[in-house]
């Protein structure tokens, strides 16, 4: 099928991006996890024995403990794999399952490992028809309404961010230039909850996420920004440079435009340096880089229901009206199947509603001239032949009328007219005023 | 031509001369007339004929062909008309190999009217479009099923300047937008009721016609922002606002600033316009002409009052509804000196004496409304007449103190009257009547509810005033069959008249009604005492009938609606509600009656519903309205309800 054909093509594309140094980040970072959890897992050995009240409800909570770094790990394993390797894909609906119980079983739930998974799968599954139903992160996801709800705010928070700034005039030296590398940009998280693993795009959503572990962390102070606190010694403001060698981001420009955010950095190099590799579905023309922008074209995709002559769609109609303003000539057009609809609706529709009552419309007339061009016009186009002429009845079926006689043709106005006798020399001349 | 012996007479007359001759004549009944005198004559009307306006649209293919060099086509009168009937006209016209070149009636066609064409679709306008390359304007007004796609296809028509499309009402942005691209060289364009018209057809329109003068959009649902793109029309000239409800004060600071070459405009039932909104208006065009301020001013305010002194061109001012103090008067009449028409309607505060300082300076006022300005009494009518001698219009409804004191003074000094509202009057008796009569430019005298009037005071119009064209008579209940005799000798001009509730009104009053051949409009509801002798008589008399409104004349028999059948051949709108009629006579009306487009038939106590739906079926090809009695709906068939909906007939049930 075409779907097939499409997630092939997009495969390719997908192993041509393949960047090994962007692997071995990950797999270092992965690396230092591992040993991490393996001096957890020491302490724990270690301490065997010298504890003494309640054994039990200790173990629990680190058998919980190796159990989330675990997850987190394989996750993370996983998001990197199939991220780079195509082949993976079908394995991973499978993989994701086994996670979710497995999270579950651990007691701890991992949305948002999932969700970030599935940001890595849907590539592949962008060009296909498949988007609809998104395999089995959206069964993850609303179990923890909390973090969807975050997810939601992100996709808002992403629009324009990179343009926010852009009137700022901050006096270059008075800030602080920072460059994240593009691994850093495209790595997928940047948080990870030192609990559970979890990874997260921004600080604020370790915290809210943070508050499922404990009271501890639902304090005011846990919740509220790290940099608020600090914010009585004057903090050197920081902007951000984007790596890509000649970008208007980056430092080394003449005209050197700083990013406000490290998310601008992301969206603004996601967006200006890298393959637009998300397809609209339902369009299958528009292409983003940025799965937010995605979503929010998917929201209007369809809807642009304002066409103008020259081919191009608009969801507004003030937008349609701006460009016919801008452009001379073009004009807005009219939906082809409307066009095709009326005509039979109209003037034909109504001919035969009245032919199927048994109406004769005739053309009949007492002026030669008037009939010579009736004959005429009968030869010429049957559909018209009704209009000129006032109807004459032909056969009526209404109780207590039938004994009205036919006409012959030879009447100008109309059948009754020759119950009239026709003393009266009517002009009939006076077509005109 | 005509040898040289037979000269000394009109036919020695060359054909360049015949042609300037025709072309002196202004009256249509005239160039009628011309055309009868013979066959020489008749081809000199056929070759000059410049405008034609159709009544029966059975002739109209033969009469196209007749007349080659028509400019202007009015086809208002044939509202059946549609897309076959274009396109059979474009295809075709006349029989035979003789017939000229297709189409060729529509090269020279600059102006058309298709005002209610209901059944005119895109197909139809598209043809016609095209067709006619010399097209300056058209009219589209009251066509119902005008939408996009119509305007799509009229759009088509790159030279029109002038575009009416009143009451069309399907039409939206879009299609506006499709003229306003297509036809860029507009200069008139009527939008009025067109209530899909938002800001932004309007805002497209004024960047892209920008030669528009003369722009209507009243009683669309447009807001200040509209204002705001008119306002950047550099050749505006007219500006038509009408109760548009959305528009108030800050809009029309935009036009204070802008539309530099504005003369009329009409603001009159904006709600949220008042006096500052006025003011903005006025500063800005020290040269405005017109101002129609009707029923949007509580008050005329002393600071918009200051700004009025400087409008020393204004020639129509309209402030009804308002509140007007006497000092008020006195300004105008100090500063507006050109002031030609002043519109007072339902004003609060209109004295003798604000009347008496307005006329004292504007003296040459022509058009004075003083409807329902209570107070008025004979002192302000004869300082107006004193003052006015060019007094064309005078309205005074309901103004119940002026007597036959004010009505002599009128009649002594405004001789070029033409037009009087004395309804509701009852200070008007006999005597004023006389005095009226002077005035013998009279056309369009209104009489209603005057009970103090008798024959004898109409046989003084009908002696003296013979130019009337518009009588009404309604409840004058001292008129009966003398006074009719009088003004059926006299007044042979004229063309509407009402009767109503004149309850003397016998048979041999409409005997002398049906000597009025010019007659058009007539109504006639309430009178017992008329049968079918009457109406017959009426009906063979007034050939030219178009309008007849009976309702309630009961005694009237089917001989008369036989005759009505027959002879009333022009007849559009008919009113037989709680008549006498019978089913046979309503089939023979509704059937006979070929330009039958509305008819009221409700309560008909001896028609059955069989009659009735007999009697629809007869007339469904071209009836355009029917007022039916309420429980016929289920009564008659739904076959002919479907046929009359697909025919475009709108039924209003009683």
């Amino acid at each position: 099928m075409q779907d097939g054909s499409v997630n092939d093509l997009l495969q390719a594309s997908k192993i041509q991006d393949w960047d090994p140094s962007a692997m071995l980040n990950n797999l270092s970072f992965l690396g230092q996890k591992i040993h991490q959890l393996q001096d957890l897992v020491y302490l724990i050995i270690g301490r065997k024995g010298q504890v003494l009240g309640r054994p039990d409800e200790l173990l629990v909570q680190q058998q919980q403990l190796v159990t989330a770094d675990l997850t987190s790990i394989i996750v993370q394993l996983i998001s990197t794999a199939g991220s780079l390797l195509p082949s993976v894909k079908q394995t991973l609906s499978a993989a994701t399952t086994s996670l979710g119980q497995c999270g579950e079983f651990g007691g701890v739930v991992f949305p948002s490992s999932a969700q970030g998974l599935n940001d890595g799968v849907q590539p592949q599954n962008a060009g296909g028809s498949k988007v609809s139903e998104p395999p089995n992160s959206v069964d993850i996801t609303s179990n923890n309404g909390n973090e969807q709800s975050n997810h939601i705010i992100e996709e808002h928070e992403l629009k324009d961010e990179e343009d926010a700034e852009e009137g700022e005039n901050l006096l270059p030296g008075t800030y602080e230039i920072l460059q994240l590398e593009k691994e850093e940009i495209l790595a997928p998280h940047t948080h990870f909850c030192t609990i559970c693993g979890k990874g997260f795009k921004r600080d604020a959503n370790l915290r809210m996420h943070m508050r499922g572990h404990g009271d501890e962390y639902k304090t005011p102070g846990a919740l509220a920004k790290p940099t608020k606190e600090s914010s009585s010694e004057p903090t050197i403001i920081k902007r951000y440079s984007c790596p890509y060698a000649g970008c208007k981001r980056n430092k080394d420009h003449k005209k050197f435009q700083p990013l406000k955010t490290i998310l601008c950095v992301k969206n603004h190099y996601k967006r200006t340096h890298c393959d637009k590799s998300y397809i609209c579905s339902r369009c299958n023309t528009k292409k983003f880089s940025v799965i937010a922008d995605l979503k929010t074209h998917e929201k209007h995709c369809g809807k642009d229901k304002w066409l103008c002559s020259c081919g191009t769609t608009f969801s507004r109609k003030d937008k349609l009206f701006g460009h016919i303003t801008l452009f001379q000539g073009h004009t807005p057009a009219i939906p082809s199947d409307e066009i095709k609809a009326a005509p039979a609706g109209t003037s034909d529709g109504a001919t035969n509603k009245v032919g199927s009552v048994n109406f004769n419309l005739s053309y009949v007339s007492s002026e030669s001239e008037v009939q010579s061009s009736s004959m005429d016009i009968k030869g010429g186009i049957d559909d018209a032949v009704g209009y000129f002429s006032p109807l004459s009845f032909d056969t009526c079926n209404f109780g207590g009328f039938h004994e009205f006689p036919r006409p012959p043709f030879d009447d100008s106005e109309s059948s009754f007219a020759f119950l009239l006798s026709r003393s009266c020399n009517y002009s009939q001349k006076s077509g005109e005023e | 031509m005509l040898s040289f012996q037979s000269s000394k007479n009109v036919l020695s007359l060359t054909e360049d001369l015949l042609v300037r001759i025709y072309e002196l004549l202004a009256a249509e009944s005239d160039r009628k007339s011309f055309r009868l005198v013979c066959r020489e004559f008749r081809r000199i009307d056929t070759l000059t004929r410049r405008h034609l306006r159709v009544i029966r649209i059975e002739f109209l293919p033969i009469l196209l062909r007749k007349y080659p060099r028509l400019q202007s086509l009015d086809l208002s009168a044939c509202p059946h008309i549609d897309d076959g009937v274009v396109s059979l006209l474009l295809t075709r016209v006349g029989p035979g190999s003789n017939s000229p070149i297709l189409g060729h009636w529509a090269w020279g066609l600059k102006s058309l009217v298709l005002s209610r064409a209901t059944g005119l679709r895109f197909s139809g306008l598209e043809m016609l479009a095209r067709a006619c390359p010399c097209l300056e304007s058209v009219d589209v007004s009251y066509c119902c099923g005008f939408g996009d796609r119509e305007a799509a296809a009229l759009s088509s028509a790159v030279g029109l300047r002038e575009l009416n499309m009143d009451k069309c009402l399907q039409l939206t942005d879009v299609g506006l937008a499709k003229i306003a691209v297509g036809c860029s060289k507009l200069e008139k364009l009527s939008l009025k009721w067109c209530m899909e018209m938002t800001d932004l057809g309007i805002d497209l329109l004024c960047k892209k016609c920008v030669d528009l003068k003369y722009l209507d959009v009243s009683y669309l649902k447009v807001t200040n922002e509209s204002l705001h793109s008119i306002a950047s029309l550099l050749k505006l000239e007219v500006l038509g606002l009408m109760a548009c409800p959305l528009i108030d004060d800050v809009g029309l600071q935009f036009i204070e600033r802008g539309c530099p070459s504005l003369k009329v405009i009409d603001v009159s039932r904006c709600e949220g316009v008042s006096s500052s909104g006025l003011i903005f208006v006025v500063r800005g065009h020290r040269n405005l002409l017109e101002l129609n301020a009707g029923y949007c001013l509580s008050e005329l305010s002393t600071a918009l009052l200051h700004q009025m002194k400087n409008l020393n061109h204004l020639e129509v001012i309209r402030i009804d509804g308002a509140r007007i103090s006497e000092t008020s008067f006195q300004v105008i009449s100090a500063n507006c000196k050109s002031l030609v028409e002043i519109g007072l309607s339902k004003c609060l505060g209109v004295t003798n004496m604000g009347i008496m300082r307005l006329v004292s300076a504007c003296i040459n006022l022509r058009v004075l409304n003083l409807t329902c300005c209570h107070s008025i009494t004979d002192a302000a009518i004869s300082a107006i007449a004193y003052s006015c001698r060019s007094l064309v219009c005078l309205k005074v409804e309901s103004c119940n103190m002026i007597t036959e004191k004010g009505l002599c003074q009128l009649g002594s000094f405004c001789l070029l009257l033409e037009e009087i509202d004395l309804t509701d009057c009852c200070g008007v008796n006999d005597k004023g009547l006389e005095y009226l009569s002077r005035c013998s430019e009279l056309s369009c005298l209104k009489l209603g509810l005057c009970t103090n009037i008798s024959n004898k005071g109409l046989s003084y119009i009908g002696f003296n005033c013979l130019k009337i064209h518009e009588l009404d008579l309604y409840r004058c209940t001292g008129i009966g069959d003398d006074g009719l005799e009088a003004l059926s000798n006299g007044c042979k001009k004229l063309r509407k008249l009402n009767l109503s509730y004149c309850n003397e009104v016998s048979d041999r009053g409409l005997g002398y009604i049906g000597r009025l051949e010019e007659l058009s409009d007539l109504e006639m509801r309430a009178l017992h005492k008329i049968t079918g002798v009457g109406l017959e008589a009426v009906a063979v008399g007034c050939k030219r009938l178009a309008d007849l409104d009976m309702k309630h004349c009961e005694k009237v028999g089917d001989s008369g609606f036989w005759a009505l059948a027959y002879y009333s051949k022009n007849l559009r709108q008919i009113n037989l509600s709680y008549c006498g009629i019978s089913d046979m006579a309503l089939c023979m009306v509704m059937g006979n009656l070929s330009r039958l487009q509305e008819a009221k038939l409700v309560h008909l106590s001896n028609c059955t519903v069989e009659g009735v739906e007999l009697a629809l079926r007869a007339c469904c090809v071209r009836i355009k309205k029917v007022k039916l009695f309420a429980p016929l709906r289920f009564m008659l068939s739904s076959e002919i309800l479907e046929i009359l909906h697909a025919r475009g007939c709108i039924i209003r049930w009683d």
